[in-house]
């Protein structure tokens, strides 16, 4: 089943500037993982507005659980997606961790009383269990942004967009995010998630990669097949993910790693323990 | 930038932290009333004054408000305080009785002028304490909810509580954040060469040209963010939305406003029986009656 899906989708900001999304299409089966990478400018983050219905496509067609987004819909369709954004700062908006996480609940009106529970049930899966009551000044981005991550679960969405969540937080705060992102995924796999980034590493946990290139959808696959070609990636402007990097430079020295899944076998191939 | 100390949150678990927001603001405003009634009788003016500078500095106690904070933040009043003796004792006023020292035969300083700044600037010092135990016990956020319950009947007439209620606590947690962000637009331009602290008006005035217009056009973005962001999470403010936070009236506080409406109704009952005059003396002479001094001093 489709979860999203976009026939021939083109946007721009204003009529006489050009398209930064140019008939893009294409489609996310329920309870999958995809990316969309591209680099500055590519659009990527155009099309989570688009998909949130914050923005409206100038041609095309946006599908959500096979209902047409429409400004009738959008309230509705809405209910069923979680957003996460760039900037850690500009999407607190309650005054302390739990106010952040209720404000969802207090626009879906959810009674006071499931309210704690719920708050509680969602910092804890997030690892901010223990900060309910601190304020965002005291709290490091990448903390902000797990509670921006619980603030959206919270809502029990179907649908988790994260528009390059991690970009503006440090190595540590990234690998944390990455980290919980596979956990949910592992915890409940009905859940659709669309990650935008221009991370890689990040892209490459997903099941499928999209490629975009100034606004046009370039190449779509596996990540190790879109990941694969150095030429490709590189007239694209993105990096390779540092593993396939390694195992590409390994192979081009006549090191057979072919077997080899992750950074464990392939020192295990280097330097046998035994 | 870190130099905003007048009422900043002081997170203690005091009784007064404890007692409901709307509670607060309500005693606030019955005894910053009864700070301001004046009797007759200038003596018994200043005893009730004196009564409660004493009594609010142990209600500072009971709150933990640090009086070095007070002190530091009535600093920028000693300007206001000295501009109000110089007005009342240099002002010549026709009812002032009780001569000090006479310049000439048109000009002289009254006791009366002294005593009128004096209360006056007392009276000032009681409403910062007043005002002062109210910011520091109570977080801003708080705070606006209980404007906003205060506010509530004005829905009647279309007034947009809601939405104020919630522009006013968005400005407040942006605060801390926008303030960051000065800090770093005034280094990021220091460290282009734009001097902040030296040089003419002129000058001063084009280095904060360079600040503000950056800080601007960053929280313009911040607030469209911000706009999508709630948008996201399905913010609808014409729709209803249940509330997380509950403000709860609890035994403290029924304490509280008790203590409140019987200092309030004491200080009303004199000064009525102040204004329609006793049997016998005409006027309440509260000093003369505690210190057993004969009327008339």
């Amino acid at each position: 089943m489709n979860k999203i899906e976009l026939k021939n989708i083109s946007f721009s900001y204003s009529r006489d500037e050009t398209e930064v999304v140019k008939h893009v299409s294409f489609k996310v089966r329920e309870g999958s993982y995809v990316s969309v990478v591209g680099h500055n400018g590519s659009g990527k983050s155009t099309l989570a507005r688009l998909i949130i219905g914050l923005l409206a496509p100038n041609e095309g067609e946006i599908y959500i659980d096979d209902e047409l987004l429409t400004n009738k819909s959008v309230r509705k369709l809405r209910q069923k997606i979680g957003l996460v954004f760039q900037n850690p700062d500009n999407q607190f908006i309650g005054a302390t961790v739990e106010d952040d996480i209720a404000f969802g609940l207090e626009n879906r009106r959810i009674p006071r009383k499931d309210m704690q529970e719920i708050i509680n049930n969602y910092a804890k899966r997030v690892g901010m269990d223990l900060f309910l009551t601190k304020e965002p000044s005291r709290l490091s981005g990448g903390q902000k942004q797990r509670v921006a991550i619980a603030g959206a679960l919270a809502l029990n969405p179907e649908i988790l967009i994260l528009d390059e969540a991690t970009s503006m937080l440090d190595p540590k705060g990234k690998s944390d995010i990455r980290g919980l992102i596979n956990e949910m995924k592992k915890n409940n796999p009905n859940l659709t998630i669309l990650s935008i980034t221009h991370d890689v590493e990040e892209a490459f946990d997903s099941d499928e990669v999209l490629v975009l290139n100034k606004g046009e959808l370039a190449y779509k696959g596996k990540p190790k097949e879109v990941f694969a070609n150095r030429k490709v990636l590189e007239s694209l402007n993105l990096e390779m993910p540092f593993i396939m990097d390694l195992k590409d430079k390994l192979s081009k020295e006549g090191i057979n790693i072919d077997n080899c899944e992750n950074i464990d076998d392939i020192a295990e191939v280097l330097w046998p323990s035994k | 930038m870190n130099n905003l100390t007048f009422g900043r949150y002081s997170p203690y678990n005091t009784f007064t932290h404890k007692l409901d927001p709307r509670n607060k603001l309500f005693i606030l405003v019955l005894l910053i009333v009864s700070i301001f009634l004046q009797f007759h009788i200038w003596s018994t003016t200043i005893l009730i004054s004196a009564a409660f500078l004493i009594l609010f500095i142990l209600f500072m106690l009971i709150s933990k408000v640090s009086f070095i904070q007070l002190f530091k933040s009535m600093k920028s009043m000693w300007f206001l305080i000295f501009f109000i003796l110089v007005v009342y004792i240099f002002i010549p006023n026709n009812n002032y009785t009780h001569e000090w020292y006479r310049f000439n035969a048109h000009y002289a300083i009254y006791w009366d002028s002294l005593y009128q700044a004096g209360y006056i600037i007392l009276r000032i010092i009681l409403m910062f304490c007043l005002t002062m135990i109210l910011t520091s016990t109570t977080k801003p956020m708080d705070l606006t909810y209980a404007f906003e319950w205060y506010m509530t009947p004005l829905k009647i007439v279309r007034f947009p509580v809601h939405e104020t209620a919630m522009t006013l606590s968005i400005a407040l947690r942006f605060i801390p954040t926008l303030l960051d962000e000065t800090e770093r637009i005034m280094k990021a331009q220091e460290s282009r060469g734009v001097d902040f602290a030296h040089g003419g008006l002129g000058k001063k005035f084009k280095a904060i040209i360079s600040l503000i217009i950056p800080l601007f056009v960053s929280a313009i973005q911040r607030s469209e963010e911000l706009s999508d962001a709630m948008e996201a999470r399905g913010y609808d403010p014409r729709a209803k939305r249940t509330k997380y936070r509950k403000l709860t009236f609890s035994w403290r506080d029924a304490i509280a406003l008790l203590v409140a409406l019987a200092i309030f109704g004491g200080v009303l009952y004199l000064f009525i029986m102040d204004r329609i005059g006793i049997p016998n003396e005409q006027y309440i002479r509260l000093f003369e009656w505690i210190f057993k001094i004969n009327p008339g001093f």
